[in-house]
């Protein structure tokens, strides 16, 4: 199978990678292709990637996806039959988004405000990942889109998108949940006293020695929200339903660096674990190797430092002498074939470490900021192995 | 004028950037700096992943110092364990920890305190940072690789915050002693890694601006890691070009992939010095620091100490002078 194919056959395709890597201009790239094959497409992006945005010419990003205007096409020479929408996830909205819908009115104020709330919202490990996760839901639900690409969030390991949910779940729980709802919290100390001495003299000691009065700020928070919270757990089990579905394909983002490649491994791995298989690899940013296509002149792939000689001198025939200029860009040459070969060795060995049916395919390093339509249009090449028919 | 220390001087050390800059390698290579002029140096990692100690030639994650070469021990620090330690000291009931419902209690009682975790992962560093033993110091040197920028400032805000925030209690009082650390220009420095290219610039100098501004903390250098230099004249690459039709087919190809490579060196080597021109002129005062895109096969324990090398050369002497070399 192709990446062309693989795309082609799915309705959500979800890039995942360790940060750096160049995930955004690849699920915008792949965003871009799906539109010129006639898709109604959107593409979801997590990072503030401000100039991309204003490339696509969509102004800022919002939460609401927006529509990538005909003359912002036509200015780059592309004419697609489909269309392309971007958004930019927009984790605290979307979060005060779900208070607004489950809590009553007079105690939204005070829940926007609840340190406790604030912190799940915006700094609980998972909390933007689960919500990237919510809005993909949003998408799939709708009939509005025939291609929704995902860039998940910069994580160390990208696993940690593919975890928040049921993280999540298990945070929110509802048998402990109940426990901060009335009537033990609200009665206040005493009460909950009355309900596990233990556990009220281990809180007070918490309380004491940091200094943080929480317990009252949970309590209010979950009395508020305790209709969220009711139908938590079939909101993750839909979450993995759309995850693990048939229409859904993940593609990992990586570079041939070493230490990206080791992430990269994890990732594969642990991807297994979950059940959530990988579709398809993009090698982002690779240096080509040169590789003579005669048998004479093989030796030259391997240039060493004795070989940049031959090199020197094929380079000084051609420019007619000019040896200081010659050795300059022999010893060029040699610095990107050993990038090169390094990158090719570890790739290869990736390579055989993946089922082969995932296709895996390579972009070369382009020596520019990839930040524009045309750009990502010119990324296709070795993405889909062909132009877009409509760039034509 | 405040009191300063030269910065390579300085005890604590912090190493922030955002991700895919090459921020690990660069405390890795500070680290071994410290350790080669003699220094009992630690390296930190904010979390368990490995990567910092394998760097550095350890098997795995460290959970207590470890050594790893002369002068030089490793350490990954794990924020949920920092703590358990911690609350495990002022509560002396720890089995009441044990039972599932309070350490679920126990699970929102953190997650309700913002920042307790990172406050207690600082707290840690400012440990060792700070620990002696006989009488003198454990440590000449810490450094720390922070995690990659938003996340790792989120860490440096901590003690200030807390200071601010937090009622009068054990926490406080704890934070208002790290805080102070974090804030004196004679023993702390953090050090900004970046890229010459659009996004990690304008990421660095948001960030600059926040140590700054906000958090008031001691700058160090702003490295700019893997700058190309290689400019080629257009009028010599069109020669060449001219010139290969002359060759046989396969020097032919062999000077067409001459060419590419040396557009490409010359690609980046431009957008590398349009940025960090854009990164000198907003940071006027700011040491900046160079070090070159190192063209290897594999990089290595040797492309390790390479850069240290080149890294301290490039602290020692101004930034030109490196350039030069390289250009």
């Amino acid at each position: 199978m192709t990446l062309a194919e693989l795309v082609a056959a799915h309705r959500v395709v979800i890039s995942a990678g360790s940060g750096g890597v160049g995930k955004t201009t690849v699920a915008a790239s792949i965003a871009l292709w799906g539109a010129l094959q006639g898709r109604r497409t959107v593409v979801m992006t997590i990072d503030p990637a401000r100039r991309l945005a204003s490339s696509l010419d969509v102004g800022a990003l919002g939460a609401e996806p927006r529509e990538i205007p005909a003359t912002a096409f036509a200015a780059a020479g592309l004419h697609p039959p489909g269309t392309l929408s971007a958004m930019m996830l927009d984790q605290k909205g979307a979060w005060d988004a779900l208070v607004e819908r489950h809590a009553p009115a007079e105690a939204v104020p005070r829940i926007l405000r609840n340190p406790f709330y604030q912190h799940l919202s915006q700094t609980f490990a998972g909390s933007q990942e689960y919500m990237a996760i919510e809005q993909l839901c949003v998408l799939v639900e709708s009939q509005a889109w025939d291609l929704i690409v995902v860039d998940t969030p910069p994580t160390r390991h990208a696993l940690d998108f593919l975890e928040a949910p049921r993280r999540l779940g298990d945070f929110l729980d509802r048998s402990i949940v109940k426990w901060f709802i009335k009537p033990y919290f609200s009665a206040g100390w005493s009460a909950l006293r009355a309900v596990n001495r233990s556990v009220g003299f281990l809180l007070r000691r918490l309380e004491q020695a940091t200094g943080v009065s929480a317990l009252i700020e949970i309590s209010d928070f979950f009395n508020n929200m305790s209709g969220l919270f009711e139908n938590f757990q079939a909101r993750v089990d839909r979450a993995y339903q759309v995850l693990r579905g048939p229409e859904t394909a993940f593609v990992l983002v990586t570079s041939p660096e070493e230490q990206v490649l080791g992430d990269a491994e994890y990732l594969t791995a642990k991807l297994g674990e979950l059940r959530i298989p990988l579709a398809g690899v993009v090698m982002n940013r690779v240096h080509r190797e040169f590789r003579p296509a005669t048998r004479r002149a093989e030796k030259r792939a391997e240039v060493g430092p004795e070989d940049v000689d031959e090199v020197v001198r094929v380079v000084a025939g051609a420019l007619g002498d000019a040896m200081a200029e010659a050795r300059e860009l022999a010893r060029n040459f040699a610095d990107y074939q050993a990038l090169a070969r390094g990158e090719s060795l570890r790739i290869e060995q990736f390579r055989t470490e993946l089922p082969r049916r995932i296709p895996l395919v390579t972009v070369p390093n382009y020596a520019r900021d990839v930040h524009d339509l045309a750009a990502l249009a010119a990324m296709h090449a070795a993405l889909f192995g062909a132009p877009p028919p409509a760039a034509a | 004028m405040p009191v300063t220390t030269p910065l390579l001087e300085r005890r604590l050390h912090f190493v922030v950037g955002k991700g895919g800059v090459g921020k690990t390698t660069i405390a890795a290579a500070l680290a071994e700096i410290l350790a080669r002029q003699g220094r009992r140096t630690l390296a930190i990692e904010m979390d368990v992943a490995g990567r910092l100690p394998v760097m550095l030639g350890a098997p795995g994650p460290a959970r207590v110092p470890e050594a790893v070469a002369a002068n030089l021990f490793v350490l990954s620090l794990d924020g949920q364990a920092a703590l358990e330690e911690y609350l495990g000291l002022v509560i002396p009931v720890r089995r009441l920890l044990s039972t599932v419902f309070a350490s679920r209690i126990y699970q929102y009682f953190v997650a309700a305190a913002p920042g307790l975790k990172e406050l207690m992962t600082i707290g840690k560093i400012w440990f060792e940072a700070t620990r002696e033993e006989h009488g003198r110091p454990v440590w000449d040197a810490v450094v720390v690789d922070a995690p990659a920028t938003g996340h790792g400032l989120q860490y440096l805000r901590m003690p200030r915050a807390a200071r601010e925030t937090f009622g009068a209690g054990l926490v406080q009082r704890e934070a208002t002693r790290v805080a102070a650390l974090l804030e004196d220009a004679r023993t702390t420095a953090v050090h900004l890694v970046t890229l010459a290219e659009e996004m990690p610039v304008a990421e660095t100098l948001e960030t600059q601006a926040q140590l700054r501004e906000v958090l008031h903390l001691p700058q160090g250098w702003v490295i700019v890691n893997r700058m190309h230099y290689r400019q080629f004249d257009d009028a010599l690459l069109r020669r060449l070009a001219e010139g290969s039709v002359r060759l046989p087919p396969e020097d032919a190809a062999l000077v067409r992939c001459v060419l590419e490579r040396a557009s490409e060196e010359s690609g980046w080597a431009a957008i590398n010095a349009h940025y960090l021109g854009r990164l000198r002129a907003a940071l006027a005062g700011v040491p900046v620091v160079e070090l070159p895109f190192l063209f290897v096969e594999e990089f290595g324990r040797d492309t390790l100490a390479r850069l240290s090398r080149l890294l301290e050369a490039a602290i020692r002497q101004p930034a030109e002078a490196v350039a030069e070399r390289w250009s």
